[in-house]
């Protein structure tokens, strides 16, 4: 009977040895996922773009911690686009899973309400899909942002059609009530106001609108000359649509970030023709990046691969999220937060999304606004200079 | 531009009622609040998608078997499992068709993915008197409103239908007359998932489909139902159009951000002054 327990308190001794053993070569980055509800379609897409990173870590051998290879892997839960349960999933990462890392929930509002968990037990925390800066006002020590400010975005494009089209005054903004399309439109308003273009109308919809007729009937009767239309993506295909159906015309119309996706066009067919985007990255950016994937265009190409259609600036930044989180340990040498985080604090990383370079606010401060427009049914970049790929097509929808 | 917008209410108003009338049918006669019901009408906009894009099939060939698929399933759903438990207390066949929506719609996400998916069919505007309609919307307004008066027809002038009506008015007595409940209970699902079925066509024409719209769709429905009257297929008609119009203006006096929150006032207020709906019937509240 001694042998026999003797025998089991070795095994038992070797089964913790070998477990600590285990945890100690993994290293696991906790995420929030909207697989389900209003946001699955932009979670399931940032899921992807995480996918990417771990593989890519893993197969070039791991994590580099002072000279130790730790695998990669991420734990995730879907909190079913709900606020409240990502809340509560970010506690159960910390206090349950024991991650060290955290990468934020999809869009703005998730971001902001985990974010102040992540503070309270100092985890490292960073967000691939939140630009609006209420977010970062805060100033969290342990909150950092991929994406830069709305307001980049909006001065960029405002700035464009200021110059490319002279003849374009008067504008009607239409917004989805919710934390970014209400900010983003509110910063498309301040640059243009700045830039002296008239607001006709500045309205928001509420996430349920099943119908948007009454409200472009009354955008159609101001006659504006660039309509700026930011929302989810299946609103801004119905709206494009009833636009088509009302005889809705303008000399430009935007639509914030819709168009960036392949099934914006998929769903409205030619009505895509001539709608303009803008967008945080695009792969004809060719960004280098020694770290793991070479340039964003064999980033485009290494997922293109895997999921066979092109990765958009969500799929980037939530590669790059993960992607940042591992450079800092590597640079840290250490997996302890404070290490970590500071690494964050000062460094720029060069990754295939571009420079990343926290602000003291926690979000990327590197501006690489892009201005976009659907030409024969391609997503091409307009503006900046160095990535242009067309000139500006006038007239939604085209004059033949 | 008023008459635009009247006519943008109207259309928007047929959709609805469209959408309602099963889920009335269902609350009415069975009276079970099926929340299952935007699933249905999801289901059926999915398998009108799956027709027409997969396997290359005209639409007017898809939607009458893509209603039948649902009336099925309906039927299938209410004799399997609801039957069992539709004499119990109201929250506990809430709690199994809550249960049921959330497998369906997770099973739809599942298999279709939650991006926006269109049948892509463009059958353009028609302008009368200065006012662009949308044919699409015609189309959906014109197969809500045959389906709507049909159900009415077979309600009032069928075997079936009587005895569905017979039912709704007074189960037990009707038993007593020789009906069978739980084959008219499974009967009248089916039809309300038919009816959820012909909506979902309806929406493929005009909506980007996503599983997430469900909830949506069941929100309406619970409105126009309230709006019009439990189990009144006319009340359906009366609450759709109220809610489209009301909405409609609504969006022109506050801003579209205040739409939906017009429809439930509106709800509410109903609910207070006319219990039985716009179109009810004392005693079916």
């Amino acid at each position: 009977m001694r042998k026999f327990n003797t025998g089991l308190l070795a095994i038992s001794l070797l089964a913790s040895m070998a477990a600590s053993a285990e945890a100690q070569e993994t290293l696991r980055f906790g995420a929030p996922v909207a697989r389900t509800g209003p946001l699955a379609d932009a979670g399931i897409k940032s899921k992807q773009g995480y996918d990417m990173c771990v593989t890519a870590v893993n197969q070039k051998g791991g994590v580099d911690v002072g000279g130790k290879k730790m695998k990669l892997e991420l734990v995730e839960y879907d909190y079913q686009s709900e606020t409240n349960r990502a809340v509560q999933i970010v506690q159960r990462l910390i206090n349950v899973d024991k991650v060290p890392f955290l990468l934020a929930p999809y869009g703005s509002g998730d971001t902001k309400a985990t974010a102040g968990v992540a503070e309270r037990y100092g985890v490292p925390m960073v967000a691939a899909a939140a630009a609006t800066p209420s977010v970062f006002d805060q100033k969290f020590k342990n909150l950092f942002g991929i994406l830069f400010p709305n307001a980049m975005i909006t001065d960029a494009e405002v700035a464009y059609y200021k110059k490319t089209m002279p003849d374009v005054k008067r504008v009607s903004v239409l917004a989805l009530n919710s934390l970014f399309p209400k900010a983003i439109a509110a910063e498309l308003v301040t640059s243009a106001k700045r830039e002296g273009f008239e607001i006709l109308s500045d309205s928001l919809y509420s996430p349920d609108t099943t119908d948007f007729s009454n409200i472009l009937t009354q955008i159609k009767s101001q006659k504006p000359d660039w309509i700026y239309a930011t929302g989810y993506t299946q609103d801004l295909i119905l709206i494009r649509r009833q636009m088509a159906d009302l005889g809705v015309e303008a000399k430009l119309v935007t639509m914030t970030a819709g168009p960036s996706y392949p099934e914006f066009a998929e769903n409205v067919k030619g009505l895509a023709e001539s709608v303009t985007t803008n967008s945080w990255w695009h792969q004809n950016a060719d960004y280098q990046d020694a770290f793991i994937f070479g340039s964003s265009q064999k980033y485009n190409e290494a997922f293109n691969a895997t999921f066979k259609r092109n990765a958009t600036y969500l799929e980037a930044a939530a590669t790059a999220a993960c992607q940042t989180l591992v450079m800092a340990i590597e640079e840290a040498k250490t997996t302890k937060a404070d290490a970590v985080r500071d690494v964050l604090r000062t460094k720029t990383f060069n990754t295939f999304y571009g420079p990343i370079r926290f602000s003291d606010v926690g979000q990327n401060d590197f501006n690489a606004a892009l201005v976009m427009q659907i030409q024969d049914g391609k997503l091409l970049v307009l503006a900046p200079d160095a990535l242009k790929q067309a000139d500006l097509r006038p007239g939604v929808p085209p004059k033949k | 531009m008023v008459g635009q917008y009247i006519v943008n209410g109207i259309m928007m108003g047929g959709l609805y009622a469209c959408l309602a009338v099963g889920f009335s049918l269902v609350w009415g006669v069975l009276n079970v609040i099926n929340m299952l019901h935007g699933s249905m009408v999801i289901l059926g906009a999915y398998a009108c998608l799956f027709g027409v894009q997969r396997l290359g099939l005209p639409i007017y060939v898809v939607a009458p078997l893509a209603c039948g698929a649902l009336f099925v399933f309906g039927y299938a759903v209410q004799r399997g499992l609801i039957n069992r438990v539709v004499s119990q207390p109201i929250l506990i066949t809430l709690t199994l068709t809550f249960g049921l929506e959330l497998i369906v719609n997770n099973l739809i996400l599942h298999y279709f993915t939650a991006t926006p998916r269109s049948l892509g069919i463009n059958l353009g505007t028609v302008e009368l008197l200065g006012m662009r309609i949308p044919v699409a919307r015609i189309v959906g307004m014109l197969i809500a409103a045959m389906l709507t008066l049909l159900l009415y027809w077979l309600l009032r002038h069928s075997k079936v239908g009587r005895a569905i009506v017979a039912v709704r008015m007074d189960r037990h007595a009707a038993a007593l007359m020789g009906i069978r409940i739980p084959q008219i209970y499974a009967l009248t699902f089916g039809i309300g998932a038919f009816m959820a079925g012909a909506a979902g066509v309806a929406m493929a024409l005009i909506y980007p489909v996503t599983p997430m719209m469900s909830g949506v769709f069941l929100g309406k429905a619970f409105v126009i139902c309230v709006l019009g009257g439990l189990g009144s297929v006319p009340g359906a008609i009366i609450g759709g159009l109220v809610l489209g119009i009301v909405e409609g203006m609504g969006t022109l006096a506050l801003g579209p951000q205040w739409a939906t929150s017009v429809g439930f006032l509106l709800m509410m207020a109903v609910i207070i002054l006319l219990p039985s709906g716009l179109a009810g019937k004392k005693g079916y509240e």
